[in-house]
């Protein structure tokens, strides 16, 4: 049963400008920040998140993180949710697209120079969308190996088999079973098939809450950090603490007994328990993290991020174990964050590290 | 991660490895040591400060993806690998039809017929199944090193909030995309020119400023700021627009532009061909319009307040 919660904390207005209403912000200067901060159904959001570019090139680029995320990120306060989100728009699959991911060189094979582009010309495709073709040899695997063994018992004569035919069925066998895993060995290779859409599980009800205690400039970079976070990554539910203050964002499973008022206790009672703020190692877990986390996590959730925001050159405080808060990334697919997203995550939290001071004003060539 | 005296490195049993460390995305340019991220080892260790004894993390660790990490380093086998199969066991079915004196026609009349085929079916698609692999392999194509002057030049009345989101922008983009040159052009000026850029003909050693009003009238400018749209060239030297940049180094190789709103526009310059991703391109789409929000309430506020003097 899906219920829609929201709880908006923003502070009071700014002077001169208009109020901020509940639910709703009309600041005069720009529309983009209506967007991230508000929770109505924005339509315009389609538009923008077409991230259109007109490269040279006249490839049809697959969203494949905007497919199924349409709608998913665009928190609604009807109560008309549907559990399992269908993407507003949808690439167009034929067989000639091409595809452009990179991977910044890590392993042993690229060195420092170079950076590996990827540029898929071809790929076999039905046209079916929402139909994953990477999965197909798999499916060829399970049908074929069942009509070997149905051959063996009813096509053929049991009593007479010949060694030829045991040879044969064996051989088939093997290559079904090496086809169904076919497809879970090509998922770890890089440039493999587009991202499944991001589908939301059930039993998890939206929630936008943030401390009461946090500056506005900060509450409003939260709003879009999150806003940004759960549109453009896999990403169903975030979590971000600033020294102790937390905003929650996305769909999260609170149990039915905290109400509305008690919700931020809540959550910091469950970080409490974890010990999320010792944290100094970035955290990813690409299957489902099961113990410790438990009432945390959103019903569904099948990979985790967390990011510590560490003040660097606060040797000190790092040698104490704590760290200047935290980035908590739920998605219900696995093996959700690739490296460049994972490199974005940390960008974004960066923002908020404080590490402002880090070049002093003199060596910045001021001018005009 | 810092290793220092003090501290005590603890290997922690149950994790030997795993995807817990970013893997070093920085290219090892000098500039970008900032973060100070050494390349991860074969054991991310776990530093516990021997004397901290409440407060620790209790949560779970990732346990250790070996196949995952076992694709990742065999990348070429494990391309051509269904190939290999599908291939031999081809072969295989045809010899073994051979050698039992079976004739090698292919009908389905016979049991030995049928699972012939059915095996002969489950090697083409692994065949298939290893082209479409090599097909998508990532190409290496090389970073271009932009020849220029390093600068860093930002409006020296902005406050100190727009200065740290200009500058985080800056660090964001120089360290997880492959741009080298950023110029962020608003409301008819100039407000930050920051990387690599062209040496300018003019005084020997600077670099070329910036020249906002010529700019927002060249076609590129008129042509984002009429559809507010991001631009992606992916390869400049085919455009003949390169000539309304002439503060980029002469031989950058990507350029975004960006349209901040309806006043301004940020020049975005990689060193590689089509080196910003899809993803880049939908992050810039977004930091473009948080930086919007940002330049338009200091424009705002200055507005005003030069309103308020007057």
């Amino acid at each position: 049963m899906i219920r829609t919660g929201t709880s908006i904390h923003l502070s009071s207005p700014l002077p001169g400008r208009s109020r901020l209403a509940p639910g709703r912000e009309t600041l005069p200067q720009s529309a983009n920040q209506c967007r991230w901060m508000s929770t109505k159904r924005t339509r315009s959001s389609s538009t923008v998140d077409d991230g259109s570019s007109r490269g040279h090139l006249p490839w049809k680029r697959t969203l494949r993180k905007q497919r199924g995320r349409g709608k998913s990120a665009i928190f609604s306060l009807n109560a008309s949710i549907r559990p399992h989100l269908s993407p507003p728009f949808r690439a167009e699959r034929n067989t000639k697209r091409s595809r452009i991911s990179a991977r910044l060189g890590s392993d042993s094979e690229t060195t420092s120079n170079e950076r590996q582009l990827n540029l898929s010309v071809l790929r076999f495709t039905f046209g079916i969308s929402g139909l994953d073709e990477s999965y197909l040899p798999r499916w060829i695997g399970y049908g074929f190996g069942s009509l070997l063994l149905l051959n063996h018992f009813v096509g053929s004569d049991l009593a007479n088999i010949t060694p030829a035919q045991l040879r044969t069925e064996v051989l088939g066998l093997s290559l079904a079973a090496f086809s169904i895993i076919l497809p879970y060995l090509g998922k770890f290779l890089p440039g493999a098939g587009p991202g499944n859409q991001v589908t939301l599980p059930e039993g998890n009800e939206q929630l936008f809450v943030m401390s009461e205690s946090l500056s506005d400039t900060l509450k409003e970079n939260l709003a879009w950090a999150t806003y940004v976070l759960l549109r453009n990554t896999n990403t169903i539910a975030v979590l971000i603490s600033i020294r102790g203050e937390l905003c929650i964002r996305g769909y999260w499973r609170t149990p039915d007994d905290v109400s509305k008022g008690h919700v931020l206790d809540w959550f910091e009672e469950q970080i409490q328990k974890i010990g999320l703020s010792d944290l100094k190692d970035t955290l990813y877990f690409t299957q489902s993290p099961d113990f410790g986390f438990r009432e945390l996590l959103p019903n569904g959730t099948r990979s985790l991020l967390v990011q510590p925001l560490l003040q660097v050159s606060d040797q000190e405080e790092y040698e104490m174990g704590r760290n200047e808060g935290f980035v908590v990334l739920f998605s219900s697919m696995s093996y959700a964050y690739s490296d460049k997203d994972r490199a974005w995550i940390k960008a974004v939290a960066n923002k908020f590290t404080g590490r402002k001071g880090r070049n002093p004003p003199d060596a910045v060539e001021m001018y005009f | 991660m810092f290793l220092s005296a003090p501290t005590k490195k603890t290997f922690l049993p149950s994790m030997e490895a795993g995807i817990a460390l970013l893997r070093d995305f920085l290219p090892s340019d000098s500039r970008r040591l900032r973060l100070r991220r050494r390349p991860s080892p074969a054991f991310p260790r776990s530093i516990r400060a021997s004397s901290s004894p409440l407060g620790q993390y209790r949560g779970p660790q990732p346990k250790r993806d070996l196949v995952a990490d076992w694709v990742a380093d065999n990348d070429g086998f494990v391309r051509s690998l269904p190939i290999y199969v599908g291939g031999s066991s081809l072969l295989a079915v045809l010899f073994n039809r051979t050698v039992s004196g079976i004739a090698p026609v292919a009908d389905a009349s016979s049991a030995q017929s049928r699972a012939d085929l059915l095996t002969l079916g489950l090697a083409v698609t692994n065949v298939l199944a290893g082209l479409v692999w090599l097909s998508i392999r990532p190409k290496p194509i090389s970073v271009v090193e932009p020849l220029g002057v390093e600068c860093r030049r930002i409006r020296s009345d902005l406050p100190e909030s727009v200065v740290s989101e200009l500058l985080w922008v800056w660090e964001s983009l120089s360290t997880v995309t492959c741009c080298r040159s950023l110029a962020i052009i608003y409301d008819g000026h100039c407000i930050m020119q920051i990387g690599m850029a062209a040496k300018s003909s003019a005084n020997d050693g600077e670099a070329e400023d910036v020249d906002a009003n010529k700019l927002m009238q060249g076609s590129l400018y008129q042509g984002i700021i009429n559809s507010r749209a991001q631009s992606y060239l992916a390869n400049l030297s085919l455009y003949p627009g390169r000539s309304e940049l002439p503060f980029l180094p002469f031989n950058t190789q990507a350029v975004i532009l960006q349209p901040l709103g309806d006043k301004g526009v940020a020049v975005i310059g990689g060193d590689t061909i089509r080196g910003f991703t899809t993803s880049d391109q939908t992050w810039i789409t977004y930091i473009g319009e948080k930086l919007d929000a940002a330049l338009a309430k200091y424009v705002n506020d200055s507005s005003i307040l030069m309103q308020e003097r007057v």
